[in-house]
C-alpha cells in the first residue's frame, strides 16, 4: 500500500516536471526567428474572407519594411479573444499586441491587463488621431492602447422613394419632427398591412440608447462621472421610441423584423423600409447588393434646431497586454499599423473609419462616385459622434439600464419610472 | 440501499471507479510486494489519469475558488482578503443577484418536475406491446442526442413570433402565439418546452427499469381485478422508484446549473428581455468574464452550492418516504 503511493507520487513528480519543463522552453525559444528576429505575437478577431488578407497584407508590409521584427498573425474567433487574452495575462504569458474594444480601455487599465504606452509616445504622436477616440485610450492622464478603427452612424435614405412621396430626394429629414413627418409620407399601406415602412427608429445598426443620447445634446448615460440616466430629455427620447410602436403597431414591428437579413434580405435594401440608420460599413452592401437603389446619406436628425446630429461610435484600439514579452517591438509594430500608410490601406480596401486623420483624409481623396460620397459623409459625422467608454466605478453599467429599457419598451412601466429604477440601480453598483 | 446509492453517486461524477475486488487467494506471501499489494498498485495505476485529473482540475480550482470568495480578485491585480463582503453584497446590493436566482428557481420548480413526468409518461407509452414500437423509441430517443448549440438555434427559429413553426401552428386553431423570447413573461415557458422536446433521454433510463419489473406482479395484480391506473400506481411507481429519485436529484442539480441556453439564445449573452432568462450562472458568468469581478463571482459559486446542497440533503432524507429498494429494508 505505502510502495503504491510512492509509486503514485512518483508518477505525480515525473507529470509535473514534464509539464514545467515544456511550458518553460515555450516561453523561450519561439521567441525568435531562426535568423534571430524577434516574433511579435499578433492577436485578432479578423478571420473572415475580407479582413484576413487585408490585415496580414499590411503585416507582410511591415515584416518587409525592417530586418528586426517579425510579426506573427494569429486568428482567434470573436467570441473567445478577450478571455483568453485574460487568462493569458494572468498566466504571465501574453500576445504581444491585441486588438481590444475601444469603450473599456480604462477598465482594462485599472486592473492591470495592459501596459501603459506614455514613455512612446509623444504629443505630436496623440495629434495623429481624432481627438474623441483619444480621450478613450486615456486613463488617469496616461495612454494604454492606441485607437485602430471607428464608426458611426448614419442616415440612409430612399431617394426613389422620397420622390414617390412628394418630398425633396435633396432635403433629407433635419430634426425628429421632420423624421416623423418624412416616415408617414413615406409608409405604404395595403389596407392594414404594410407594405413599406418609411422609418422606425429601432432598426438598423442603432438602439434606444442612442436616440436618448441624441436628444440629450451628446449626453450619455454618465457624463464625466456623473449619472445622466434619468433626464427629462433622455424620458422624453424613449416616449418618443415608444410613439413609432404605437403607430406602428407590435404586430407590423415584429413581422417586419422577422423578415430582416443582410445583403439582398437587407430590408433597406429591398425597400421594405425607406429611411435606415447604420454605419458606414453598410455602404458596402449597398454597393455589392442595391445596384438600383438611388440613395442618399445624412447626420441623424437632431432632436430640434440647433441640439445637434450627434451619434453614437465604436471601434477597436491595439494595445499591448501586462507582461508581454517584448513591449518596445510592440510598439513599433503598433505605431505602423496606426500609421497613415497602414491606416489608409485599411481604410480603402475594408470601407472602414480610422482613427489616423491623415489617413482618413487620404482616403477620401483616392475613392470616387459613391464611394467617396457616403466615405466623406462618415468622417465628416466624426465631429458629432460620442463615445461613450465604460467608467471603472460603473463597470457593466448597461446590464443595469438595459432591461429597463426593455420593460418600458415592452409596455411594463413607464419611460419615466424604467428610467428612475435604472439610475437607481446603477447608483447603488458603484464602486468606491 | 448502501450499495446502489454508491453506484448513483459515481455515475453523477461520470467517473468509473473500479469495484473493489475480494482477494480471494488471501495473502499469499512472496517476495517483494504480496498479491494486495500488487492488486491496489494496479488499481491504483488504472484510476490514476481521474485522481490526477480530480486533483489538478477540480479540486485544486474549486479550493482556489473558495478562498478567493473572500477577496476582490479580479484576476490580474487584486486579491486582498474583504472577509464576508461578497456574500454580503449579494443580498444588500445587487439587484440582478435576485433577479437571476428568482428566475433560476422558477425554471426549477417547473422543469424538474415537467421533465420527470413527461419521461416517466412516454416511457410507459413506449413499453406498451406494439408494432413498430421500435420505431417510435428512436424518434422519441432522437431530440436527446443532438448537441447543445444547434439545438438552440433550431429552437429560435421555430419560436420566431410572426413565422416560427410553433405560432404557425398555433395559428391553425385560431390560438394568436405569443412572441415567446421576445416577451420576457414568455421566455422561461419557452426555455421550458424546449427541454420538454428532449425529455428523451430520461425516458432511455425509465424505459429500462420499466423493462425490469417482474410481470409476475401485474399478473397478480390482474387476478385481484386491479385497474389500469391502480397497476401503474401501486406497481410501477414503486418499482421504478429509485431511477425517478436519481433522475429528480441529477435533474435539479442540473436545473440550477443552466447557462448555456440563456448565453447562446438571448441578445449577446445579455439575459433577455427585461432579464427574464438572466439565470443565476449567466449572472455570475457575466460578473467573471465582463467585468472580471472573479472573487465576487467565486461567492456566487459557493453560495449556489450551498443551495443545491441543502436540497440534495433534503431529497435524500425525503426519498427515504418514497423511494422503493427491492430487496432492501429500505434504510
Amino acid at each position: 500500500m505505502k510502495r503504491g503511493l510512492a509509486f503514485i507520487l512518483a508518477v505525480f513528480l515525473l507529470i509535473g516536471m514534464l509539464a514545467g519543463c515544456s511550458g518553460e522552453q515555450k516561453a523561450d525559444a519561439g521567441k525568435k526567428t531562426q535568423d534571430g528576429k524577434v516574433v511579435v505575437d499578433f492577436w485578432t478577431f479578423w478571420g473572415s474572407e475580407t479582413r484576413r488578407p487585408i490585415i496580414e497584407k499590411i503585416i507582410e508590409d511591415y515584416n518587409n519594411s525592417q530586418d528586426k521584427v517579425f510579426v506573427k498573425h494569429t486568428f482567434l474567433p470573436w467570441g473567445d479573444i478577450w478571455t483568453k487574452n485574460l487568462a493569458s495575462v494572468a498566466a504571465g504569458n501574453p500576445a504581444d499586441v491585441i486588438i481590444n474594444d475601444i469603450n473599456t480601455v480604462s477598465q482594462r487599465a485599472e486592473n492591470k491587463q495592459v501596459e501603459e504606452l506614455s514613455k512612446y509616445i509623444d504629443d505630436s504622436f496623440k495629434q495623429q488621431f481624432y481627438p474623441h477616440l483619444w480621450d478613450t485610450v486615456e486613463y488617469e492622464g496616461k495612454a494604454y492602447a492606441v485607437p485602430f478603427n471607428t464608426d458611426t452612424r448614419l442616415l440612409f435614405y430612399n431617394k426613389k422613394a422620397f420622390k414617390e412621396a412628394g418630398l425633396d430626394p435633396e432635403k433629407p429629414p433635419a430634426t425628429w419632427a421632420e423624421l416623423e413627418e418624412y416616415a408617414k409620407k413615406l409608409d405604404v399601406k395595403n389596407g392594414k398591412q404594410y407594405d413599406r415602412v418609411g422609418f422606425y427608429p429601432l432598426w438598423g445598426s442603432v438602439g434606444a440608447s442612442s436616440w436618448m443620447t441624441n436628444a440629450d445634446s451628446g449626453k450619455g448615460f454618465i457624463d464625466n462621472g456623473e449619472l445622466a440616466i434619468n433626464t427629462p430629455k433622455k424620458v422624453e427620447a424613449l416616449e418618443w421610441i415608444l410613439g413609432w410602436k404605437e403607430r406602428l403597431g407590435e404586430n407590423t414591428v415584429q413581422a417586419f423584423q422577422a423578415e430582416f437579413g443582410s445583403e439582398q434580405a437587407n430590408p433597406f435594401i429591398a425597400e421594405k423600409v425607406a429611411m435606415w440608420v447604420d454605419v458606414g460599413t453598410f455602404y458596402t452592401q449597398l454597393r455589392d447588393y442595391g445596384q438600383d437603389l438611388e440613395f442618399g446619406v445624412a447626420p441623424l436628425p437632431e432632436y430640434e434646431e440647433g441640439a445637434g446630429n450627434w451619434a453614437e461610435g465604436g471601434g477597436f484600439v491595439a494595445e499591448i497586454p501586462k507582461g508581454a514579452k517584448n513591449p518596445e517591438e510592440a510598439m513599433d509594430f503598433i505605431k505602423y499599423l496606426t500609421g497613415p500608410e497602414a491606416q489608409k490601406y485599411w481604410a480603402v480596401k475594408n470601407y472602414d473609419n480610422v482613427a489616423n486623420i491623415e489617413a482618413a483624409e487620404a482616403t477620401i481623396e483616392e475613392l470616387k462616385g459613391p464611394d467617396k460620397m457616403v466615405y466623406e459623409a462618415t468622417v465628416k459625422n466624426l465631429e458629432q459622434t460620442k463615445m461613450f467608454p465604460v467608467p471603472v466605478e460603473y463597470p457593466d453599467y448597461h446590464s443595469r439600464i438595459n432591461p429597463q429599457i426593455d420593460n418600458a419598451l415592452l409596455g411594463k412601466t413607464t419611460p419615466e419610472k424604467a428610467l428612475e429604477k435604472a439610475e437607481n440601480d446603477v447608483e447603488k453598483m458603484k464602486k468606491k | 440501499m448502501k450499495s446502489s446509492e454508491s453506484t448513483l453517486a459515481h455515475r453523477e461524477a461520470g467517473t468509473n471507479i473500479i469495484p473493489e475486488r475480494k482477494s480471494t487467494n488471501a495473502a499469499v506471501k512472496k517476495k517483494g510486494l504480496s498479491r494486495k499489494a500488487k492488486d491496489n498498485l494496479a488499481g491504483y495505476l488504472f484510476i490514476s489519469p481521474w485522481i490526477i485529473g480530480f486533483l489538478g482540475l477540480t479540486l485544486g480550482p474549486l479550493l482556489f475558488s473558495l478562498a478567493a470568495s473572500f477577496t476582490d480578485y479580479n484576476i490580474t491585480s487584486k486579491m486582498n482578503f474583504i472577509g464576508l463582503e461578497n456574500y454580503k453584497r449579494m443580498f444588500t446590493m445587487d439587484d440582478l443577484f435576485r433577479t437571476s436566482l428568482y428566475n433560476t428557481i422558477y425554471y426549477v420548480i417547473f422543469s424538474v418536475p415537467l421533465t420527470t413526468a413527461g419521461a416517466i409518461l412516454l416511457a410507459v407509452l413506449l413499453n406498451q406491446k406494439v408494432k413498430g414500437m421500435k420505431f417510435f423509441r428512436t424518434i422519441y430517443y432522437l431530440p436527446a442526442i443532438l448537441s447543445g448549440v444547434a439545438v438552440y438555434f433550431l429552437w429560435m427559429q421555430l419560436l420566431s413570433p410572426s413565422t416560427g413553426l410553433v405560432n404557425t401552428m398555433l395559428g391553425w386553431f385560431g390560438i394568436e402565439g405569443p412572441a415567446w423570447l421576445f416577451d420576457p413573461e414568455w421566455t422561461k415557458p419557452a426555455l421550458l418546452l424546449m427541454k420538454m422536446w428532449s425529455v428523451g433521454g430520461g425516458m432511455l433510463l425509465y424505459l429500462a427499469s420499466l423493462q425490469g419489473v417482474s410481470s409476475q406482479m401485474y399478473e397478480a395484480a390482474d387476478i385481484e381485478g386491479a385497474t389500469a391506473w391502480q397497476k401503474f400506481y401501486h406497481i410501477t411507481l414503486p418499482m421504478i422508484s429509485p431511477i425517478i429519485f436519481f433522475d429528480v436529484i441529477t435533474s435539479t442539480i442540473g436545473s440550477f446549473q443552466i447557462f448555456q441556453e440563456a448565453y447562446v439564445m438571448t441578445e449577446n449573452g445579455s439575459g433577455g428581455p427585461g432579464n427574464s432568462l438572466l439565470f443565476y450562472n449567466l449572472h455570475m458568468w457575466n460578473n467573471a468574464f465582463e467585468v472580471f469581478d472573479m472573487g465576487y463571482a467565486s461567492a456566487m459559486a459557493w453560495l449556489l452550492f450551498i443551495i443545491v446542497m441543502i436540497l440534495t440533503v433534503l431529497n435524500m432524507k425525503l426519498g427515504k418516504r418514497w423511494v422503493h429498494y427491492e430487496g432492501g429494508d429500505g434504510k
